[in-house]
């Protein structure tokens, strides 16, 4: 039932009403205004007078398409680390030239993963795709494990940096429902015998291509492409590691196992974030295959295996699986800067005299250790001296490749270069437990190799069983025609994505052919 | 207080979008009602953002040049211009176009007025707000950089005074040949405090380059200024109007109710269904 009100009542209603609204308004606008212009949180460079000089400023560029590594923007705190990391360890960032030509320069070696506090920066993921393709029945998964994630791999379940968990993991990938587990480590044997051959060579007969560049480092080999292309010749044709397993596999294993190469998803585990683009190049594959299809960090590993609920610490050692799962030690240093090197001379000395290497270059301790760069020589009868230099930090590589556009080449006849310092040890993909700066880390897991290598029973790739069957069976010789398909590439020169002549030369200058242009800061 | 964007300088690793949410503590949530562009685009939580051009030129070869949209802070701003309740102003300290929350209505007016598209609405919220860039004016009152410009790592953005960085622009485009001769911000629409260089055509990418060089509101100033004192006039009209039959009527005698009027009262009354 409605009530009658009388118009006096309304009235007074309204106006009540009225006045009660301006009330609240003029409160409003009494109240104490703040200043516009937000009041948040920034790092302490950016504070105080925001726009003094400092060292640690904003961050690296990441395109969206990078295969390599991704950002997370929320977790970006602008503190600056992955410029310190990619412009004075890696060389890159400040390194390319402006205005920008097509892209912002990234080599893929996820330093800047290692680096960030919050875990902005990660590699891009791929577990997803490798569950998938474990709970497909209808393919035969391979896996291969790269030296360095063998003795890294352990810290993310609370071993001590250095311990060697080669086993474990092994034991926790057949856990994980692999067909098969192999060891890059035999690749790394059979690269060795690829690369040693191809430099005795170089070092006999094609003196003009003078020194050798390793190629096994996927960070380098873009370093390489895009800041060097003048130098590309002098890199090894050989594919990395990695690649040659992936080959293999889809080749030789799949002959001889009766599969059919197109049913073989290879996944590899690796220390680096470079490897996920590298997997993606054209050059690595043969009939429309990839060699590897998919690429874990050793902290996606870790991922995967506390997902699937796997406890890592109690399980028992297991073994490789033949006929692609026997190392030497000269495989097993390849995850140490100089390792490269010192197995590539091991092999070398072999194949010019055919006398096995005497025992300083068992442990040659000139190309081992954490300098960025270092030099070393080996008298090879038959070839004379090899004068050797390890590079690890592309920041410090820009020393040597510089030297060698000047013309000074000849001071060297083999130069192993690694993107990341410490070499596959140190690398992107591999477990934050510890700093990224510390090198205490990085010497535990490189001393953790070479224990590995002392302790093995064949101490030079040649005297790999499996790898004298591999050869009799199927690739014959080292550089021969059959291992020239699956085993060597080719590289791309990609400087013209970041040099341009006619927009980036100097003011008021003509324009200079872009090879000959040095990187500026 | 202005800032001069060298476009040859960014490398489009966005500091200065992570720097303007840390600061204007602006979230990152993506909202259901907001569609996904291609390109990424201002909103309500994202005030300043890098967008990717690709930029052909005339010899054939394609460039990737990144360009940072925001506010560009008009000397005589539009927004401002249209906003009757003062909401948006030009704070005579910094000269930033800022905005003040409490006095808006949301009327969207400086939406449809801001000649670059820059303002954008709350439309999530249940009581939305305009939002835009602020120029830091709090940061700028304590005499730092805005936080996009100490933010940037490669030098792309100087912050100064406007005259200053007016004649460093002018500098930079006499020494290097390779810059368009043009300060994108200097004249257009009577000037912003947001300042551009480029060595690419400024319609490239994605520019507005068909401004005059005066503001807007010189046209509408004439007759909207005058808008206030039209409708206090009005006002005093009507009232004028009201009082004068007022006075006129107040000595007639009471109209005798129609016979109509009598028998529906009645009938009312008699149903107890009372109206006011």
């Amino acid at each position: 039932m409605t009530r009658k009100i009388s118009r006096r009542d309304f009235l007074k209603l309204a106006s009540g009403t009225s006045l009660f609204g301006l009330g609240v308004l003029a409160s409003g606008c009494a109240s104490e205004q703040k200043d516009e212009g937000g009041d948040g949180w920034m790092p302490d460079q950016y504070q105080g007078r925001g726009d003094f000089p400092a060292h640690l400023k904003g961050r690296v560029a990441i395109s969206p398409k990078n295969p390599s590594i991704m950002r997370d923007d929320e977790k970006c705190i602008l503190c600056g680390q992955c410029i310190e990391a990619c412009h004075n360890v890696i060389g890159v960032h400040g390194y390319y030239p402006l205005p920008l030509k097509d892209e912002t320069a990234c080599i893929g070696c996820g330093q800047c993963t290692m680096w960030c506090p919050t875990g902005a920066i990660h590699e891009r993921p791929a577990v997803d795709q490798v569950e998938a393709a474990l709970d497909d029945d209808s393919k035969f998964v391979v896996v291969q494990t790269a030296p360095a994630t063998k003795v890294s791999l352990g810290e993310e379940f609370g071993m001590a940096p250095g311990s060697i968990v080669s086993g474990k993991q092994v034991a926790a990938l057949r856990a994980l429902g692999f067909d098969a587990v192999f060891d890059t480590c035999m690749s790394a044997d059979m690269t060795i015998m690829e690369e040693a051959s191809e430099a005795l060579v170089r070092l006999t007969q094609k003196k003009d291509v003078l020194p050798h560049f390793t190629s096994c480092c996927p960070g380098w080999v873009r370093f390489c492409e895009l800041f060097y292309p003048d130098l590309m010749k002098h890199l090894s044709t050989c594919k990395s590691p990695a690649a040659m397993m992936g080959a293999t596999v889809k080749s030789y294993y799949a002959e001889k196992k009766g599969l059919d190469p197109k049913n073989i998803v290879t996944v590899s585990i690796m220390p680096c974030t470079a490897k996920k683009g590298e997997a993606l190049r054209k050059e690595l594959g043969h009939d429309g295959l990839q060699d590897v299809d998919y690429v874990l960090t050793t902290r996606e590993l870790a991922l995967l295996l506390k997902k699937k609920g796997i406890d890592f610490e109690s399980l028992d050692n297991a073994d490789y699986d033949s006929i692609l799962g026997e190392s030497t030690g000269a495989g097993r240093i390849f995850g140490a800067t100089g390792g490269v090197a010192e197995a590539s001379v091991r092999s070398l000395y072999y194949f010019a005299t055919h006398q096995a290497p005497p025992a300083n270059l068992l442990e040659w301790k000139a190309v081992r250790g954490l300098t960025s760069v270092k030099e070393a020589q080996a008298s090879v009868p038959g070839v004379g001296t090899v004068s050797v230099a390890v590079v690890n930090g592309m920041a410090s590589g820009r020393k040597v490749l510089d030297a060698i556009r000047a013309g000074q080449g000849s001071r060297w006849q083999f130069i192993e270069f690694m993107a990341c310092p410490g070499g596959c040890i140190g690398g992107g993909g591999q477990p934050k437990s510890q700093f990224a700066s510390s090198e205490d880390m990085r010497q535990r897991r490189i001393a953790a190799l070479y224990q590995e290598d002392r302790g093995a029973k064949k101490r030079a790739s040649h005297e790999n069983a499996e790898i004298q069957t591999l050869y009799k069976e199927f690739y014959g010789q080292p550089l021969s025609e059959r291992a020239e398909k699956y085993l060597h590439t080719s590289f791309v020169d990609q400087s013209e994505k970041i040099f341009d002549a006619e927009t980036q030369h100097a003011p008021n200058t003509p324009p200079k052919a872009p090879k000959s242009q040095p990187a500026k800061d | 207080m202005a800032v001069l964007v060298d476009i040859t300088k960014c490398i489009g690793c966005e500091s200065c979008s992570v720097a303007c949410k840390l600061w204007n503590k602006l979230p990152y949530g993506k909202k259901k009602s907001r569609k996904q562009k291609e390109e990424k685009d201002l909103d309500d939580d994202t005030w300043t953002v890098i967008q990717r051009k690709r930029v052909e030129a005339p010899s054939g070869k394609g460039y990737t040049r990144f360009v940072k949209k925001q506010c560009m802070h008009c000397l005589e701003p539009s927004c401002a211009s249209a906003c009757f309740s003062k909401a948006l102003r030009v704070d005579p300290e910094t000269h930033a176009v800022v905005y003040i929350p409490e006095l808006c209505v949301g009327c969207r007016y400086c939406m449809l007025a801001c000649p670059f598209e820059i303002p954008r609405y709350q439309w999530d919220e249940p009581l939305p707000l305009v939002t835009k860039c602020q120029l830091c004016a709090s940061r700028l009152k304590d005499g730092d950089a805005p936080a996009c410009v100490s933010a940037c790592p490669t030098g792309a953005l100087t912050f100064g005074g406007r005259d200053e960085l007016l004649t460093k622009a002018h500098a930079i485009i006499e020494k290097d040949h390779r810059y368009i001769n043009h300060v994108y911000g200097e004249k257009e629409l009577g000037g912003t405090e947001w300042l551009y260089i480029s060595d690419q055509p400024f319609e490239e990418l994605g520019f507005k380059t068909d401004f005059e060089d005066i503001p807007p509101s010189t046209y509408t100033h004439a007759y909207l200024s005058k808008v206030p004192f039209l409708a206090a006039a009005w006002g005093l009209f009507l009232a004028a109007i009201s009082w004068r039959y007022y006075k006129k009527h107040k000595n007639d005698p009471p109209k005798p109710p129609t016979p109509e009027e009598e028998t529906r009262e009645a009938g009312n009354h008699g149903e107890g269904d009372g109206m006011i």
